[in-house]
Parts: structure tokens; C-alpha cells; sequence
């Protein structure tokens, strides 16, 4: 596996603007966007429809012309050809010739990702049973279900041994079981230090594995960072306690916040600088510290938090 | 390169062989190559030679069938149905994808013409007790300019609709077999040179009424398809390239 200095996947200053052919305004779909992916990692892009995500991926992998920016996959210009030959690609609804079967698609694929001849057919077995299409090998692609496609093109996008991979809605069109799957899968890319850059709308699943995020909104970044320091959003700590029958100590009801008493255990929120004086002062009383967690924004309520606000301040402007 | 170029070739065949139009067409032209004696004009005494004019004229119109619904639409629909993401996302070029595309069109057309020129000489050894050999010369013609037609209409469909691609393929195929009319008078002689005729594969006469050609205008053939074919294909490689998908 690459192991360079600069991020596996760097986009920067990315821009595109739609000039349409008869009179009509331009429009600029993305704007400014720059998003840098570290080795190994799982990134999420996050955006509503129309944000912009989309028409980045495919600066990013040369299917769109930018208008400016830079684009580069493992130190390479990835707008060039040779620079996508260790990435892959799984498109939001992939599609395949209709007419091959299975393996046959993905011998296709693994030809032109240039797969030695030898070991096409063992990583097209391999392939088949770890996305769940095993015993489908020989099965035209007409008759596939959306489900098992997406599956496919999970399966194409991996024939290479990619050391980066670029999904756009893998779990669309699955079951929750071929969702788990996925999920999965991406876990098991992260631990082979396999960098992943997934755009979702699921934003459980981007919660489940994302190490970072970029949240776009309008052709530009909203947000960026880690996830659980975006999602940390009120800078506290929930802590829950047992055996504190005569109520929180002092000190720490100075500090506590959202008091809860339920069955002996207490539940209070503190800020995070004080947690070290407060489970502290928690012993010094005799009670017992159960839990120490930090206070999470859901990814859906921050997600619709700043999509409203990032909408406030463009009707202001 | 022809690493890649390759399976997307085979890739269009395999496509192309599943399509009913294939068949369809060559069938028909079967037909018609077999319903060739029972034309009127056999009572002028040249029966061997009306029949190998016609059979070439129908080997023309077979292969442009073909030509053009697989070419035109080859593209387009890749694009339309976002097949073609797959393929560019692994690392294989724009003008790769097209000269693949091209090729696999070509290979299916050569099939096709070969296939049909081998019912014309069994007829023709049936019928006439000569199997007809120079109807070969005059296949590899057809197949040649096909490839040229197909290249243009490849390079139209990086940027255009099936419609606008037959129209406009038909167009190519209509000025460039009218050099003459278009330019025959002496005041535009000069633009001869730069005309660009498809004349040079229409060598009916000589096959049909004639020995055929000689060996040496068969490489001539063989030297305005390949300049043809790379020129439509380098526009193709840049229109194409320019194009958002």
C-alpha cells in the first residue's frame, strides 16, 4: 500500500461552472471546494441534493471537465487516466451491459484495470462471495435486482485491489442486510489501510464508519472535521454515576447540567474541561462513575442544523 | 493501450452479437442475394456480371444498415446509461474507450460482410459454376469505407444524439461519393486534392464488369482508410474529451 506524505486524496480550489449553450446564466455547481483524505481513513461527503458532491467526484475522476482546481489520488493528477489505475470507482447506481453475465463483467473490468490474466478468475470468485453474489456467476445481468447490482458494482470497483476507493451511494437499493454488509466491507477496506471516500444520504451509515467528514451545501464546504468533534457541538460530557443517594455533591452541582435521576443512577452533563474535577469530586463522595461519554449531536439533527443555517446566511447575503 | 482498447472491442461485439438487427438484416440480404438471377436485366447476355454489381450494391447497403445502428447509437447510449463511468474510472482514456467502441464496430461489420460474401459465392458457384473471387475485393472495399463511415459517426455521437448521427453519417456518405458533381466543373479543379471523396472504395466497375483491382490500389485503399479513419477519430478523441458526462 501507498504510504505517501500528502493525504491520499487531495482536492483543492475545486471548481466547475456550467456555461449553457443558449443565453441563460452560468451556473457555478461547486465552488471553491477543497477536501483532503488521509491514508486509510473513511471520509464521508455529506450534502443535499444538489450540493455539489457529485459533480466533485467526477472532477475527481476525470468524468467532469473542471473549470479550476486541483485533483490529485495518491500524489497523482486523477483527471488524468493514469492517474485513477490504483482507485476504484462504484457510481451511484451502476449500471453494466445488460447482456454479459456476472463474471463476466467483472472479467471485463479487471481487463481493463489491467489484472494480470492469471489472476483475473480467482479475484472474480473472491469478489463474487465476499459482496454475497456467489453461485451468480453465470447469471445474465438482466436479470439481476437493483440490490445485487449495486452489489456488482461494489465487486468491479474493488477488481483492481484499489488502494483508494471512491463510493457514491453504496447502500442504495439494499436491504438492511446488504447495508450491514457494506458497512462492513468499508471496515474491512479501512483495516487493509484501503482509504475510502463514500458520498451517502445515509447518515447513519456515514456515522457508523466515517472517520471525517466534509459537509457541502450549494457547490461549497459547509463543514469538514471529525466527526466526533463536529458532532460534540455543545463541548460537553454526559456522566453517569451510581451511588449518590444523597444527591450530587456540591462541586459537581455547581457544574452539572440536564440533572436526571432514574434507579439510583444519576445522569448529568458537565462541561468538558471540568470531567476530571467531577469524577474526582464523585469518588471523594463515594459514588461510582458508570459511564464517561461525550454529548452527541445526532449526524441527522447537526446535518439539518447547518443546512438551515448555511441557508439563513445565504438569504442574507 | 491495446490492452484496454481490446476487451472494449470485444465488449461492442459481444453486444452486438445479441442484437436481433444483426441477424435480421443478413437474413434479408441473403434473401435478396438468392432472388439476384430472377432479375429482368439477365436477358442481356452479361448475367455473371449484373449479378456480382448487384451483389456488391446489396453487400453495401447491408453493411450501412449495420454500420449505422451500431455505431450510432454505441455512444450515446453508453453515455446515456452511464456504462461508460465504469470504464473511464479505470483509468482508461476517453480516446481509448472510443477507438475500442470503434473497432468493435468494425470487427462486427467485417463479420457481417464476410459472412454475406460467403453466401453471394455459394449462389454464385451454384448458380454460375464460379465462385467469384473478386467479390472479395469488392467486400474489403465496403468494409473499408464502412470503417470510415463509422468513424465519422463515432465522432458525431461524442457529442450528438443516434438521430443527428445517421443524419449526419449519411450526409458524409452522400458528399463524399459526389466529388464530381459537386466539383466537376474546371473552375474548382483546384479543390480536388482536398476534397474528401470516398470515391477511391467505389470500385464496382472493375469487380463487377472487370478483373478487379490491382494490388497496388488496394494499398491505396488501404492508405485514404487509415488517414480517414484518423482524422474522424482524433476529432472524435476531442470532442469527446471536452464533453462533461
Amino acid at each position: 500500500m501507498s504510504e505517501g506524505n500528502g493525504p491520499a486524496i487531495l482536492i483543492r480550489a475545486a471548481h466547475k461552472r456550467y456555461k449553457p449553450i443558449v443565453a441563460a446564466p452560468q451556473r457555478d455547481a461547486v465552488r471553491g471546494v477543497d477536501i483532503s483524505v488521509a491514508h486509510g481513513t473513511i471520509h464521508g461527503l455529506l450534502g443535499p441534493n444538489g450540493a455539489g458532491k457529485t459533480t466533485t467526484i467526477k472532477m475527481l475522476l476525470g468524468l467532469v471537465r473542471p473549470t479550476g482546481g486541483e485533483f490529485r489520488i495518491l500524489g497523482e493528477d486523477s483527471t488524468r487516466p493514469g492517474g485513477r489505475r490504483r482507485v476504484g470507482f462504484m457510481p451511484e447506481q451502476p449500471y453494466f451491459p445488460q447482456h454479459l453475465r456476472a463474471a463476466q463483467a467483472l472479467r471485463l473490468y479487471a481487463q481493463l484495470a489491467g489484472v494480470p490474466r492469471d489472476e483475473i478468475t480467482p479475484r472474480t470468485t473472491a469478489l463474487m462471495e465476499r459482496v454475497g453474489l456467489q453461485g451468480r456467476e453465470k447469471t445474465t445481468l438482466d436479470a439481476f435486482s437493483r440490490g445485487m447490482l449495486q452489489r456488482l458494482g461494489i465487486a468491479q470497483a474493488l477488481i483492481n485491489e484499489p488502494e483508494v476507493v471512491v463510493l457514491d451511494e453504496p447502500a442504495s437499493g439494499l436491504d438492511p442486510v446488504g447495508q450491514r454488509d457494506v458497512r462492513n466491507l468499508m471496515l474491512e477496506l479501512r483495516d487493509a489501510c484501503v482509504t475510502v471516500l463514500l458520498s451517502s444520504h445515509q447518515l447513519s451509515e456515514v456515522e457508523a464508519v466515517c472517520d471525517d467528514v466534509t459537509i457541502m451545501n450549494a457547490g461549497r464546504v459547509a463543514a469538514e472535521g471529525d466527526l466526533d468533534a463536529l458532532l460534540n457541538v455543545e463541548g460537553r460530557t454526559s456522566i453517569r454515576v451510581r451511588g449518590l443517594d444523597g444527591g450530587l455533591p456540591a462541586p459537581v452541582a455547581g457544574l452539572a447540567g440536564d440533572v436526571a435521576v432514574t434507579g439510583g443512577i444519576s445522569v448529568f452533563s458537565v462541561a468538558d474541561e471540568a470531567v476530571r474535577a467531577v469524577i474526582d469530586a464523585v469518588d471523594d463522595a463515594g459514588g461510582r462513575v458508570v459511564s464517561v461519554t461525550p454529548v452527541r449531536d445526532s449526524l441527522e439533527d447537526y446535518f439539518a442544523r447547518l443546512l438551515a443555517a448555511t441557508a439563513e446566511g445565504g438569504e442574507d447575503r | 493501450m491495446m490492452t484496454r482498447i481490446w476487451p472494449i472491442a470485444l465488449a461492442v461485439v459481444t453486444d452486438s452479437l445479441r442484437r436481433k438487427v444483426v441477424y435480421v438484416v443478413l437474413v434479408f440480404a441473403a434473401v435478396l442475394a438468392m432472388a439476384i438471377p430472377s432479375l429482368p436485366s439477365y436477358g442481356l447476355g452479361i448475367e455473371d456480371a449484373v449479378y456480382r454489381e448487384v451483389a456488391l450494391a446489396l453487400s453495401f447497403v447491408t453493411a450501412l444498415v449495420l454500420t449505422l445502428s451500431l455505431a450510432a447509437n454505441r455512444v450515446p447510449s453508453e453515455v446515456e446509461r452511464r456504462t461508460v463511468y465504469n470504464v473511464l474510472a479505470k483509468g482508461v482514456s476517453r480516446g481509448e474507450y472510443l477507438v475500442g467502441s470503434w473497432l468493435g464496430v468494425l470487427i462486427v461489420t467485417g463479420g457481417a460482410i464476410a459472412a454475406f460474401t460467403g453466401v453471394q459465392q455459394v449462389i454464385a458457384l451454384a448458380r454460375y459454376g464460379d465462385p467469384m473471387w473478386r467479390l472479395w475485393q469488392g467486400a474489403l472495399a465496403v468494409w473499408l469505407e464502412m470503417g470510415v463511415l463509422s468513424a465519422f459517426a463515432v465522432a458525431i455521437s461524442a457529442v450528438a444524439g443516434p438521430v443527428v448521427v445517421v443524419t449526419a453519417a449519411l450526409a458524409v456518405l452522400f458528399v463524399g461519393h459526389s466529388r464530381s458533381t459537386l466539383i466537376g466543373g474546371e473552375g474548382a479543379l483546384a479543390l480536388r486534392p482536398f476534397y474528401p471523396s470516398l470515391d477511391t472504395f467505389n470500385i464496382v466497375n472493375p469487380v463487377a464488369h472487370g478483373t478487379g483491382v490491382p494490388a497496388l490500389y488496394v494499398l491505396s485503399m488501404l492508405v485514404v482508410f487509415v488517414g480517414f479513419v484518423a482524422i474522424a477519430l482524433s476529432a472524435a478523441v476531442w470532442l469527446f474529451g471536452r464533453r462533461d458526462l
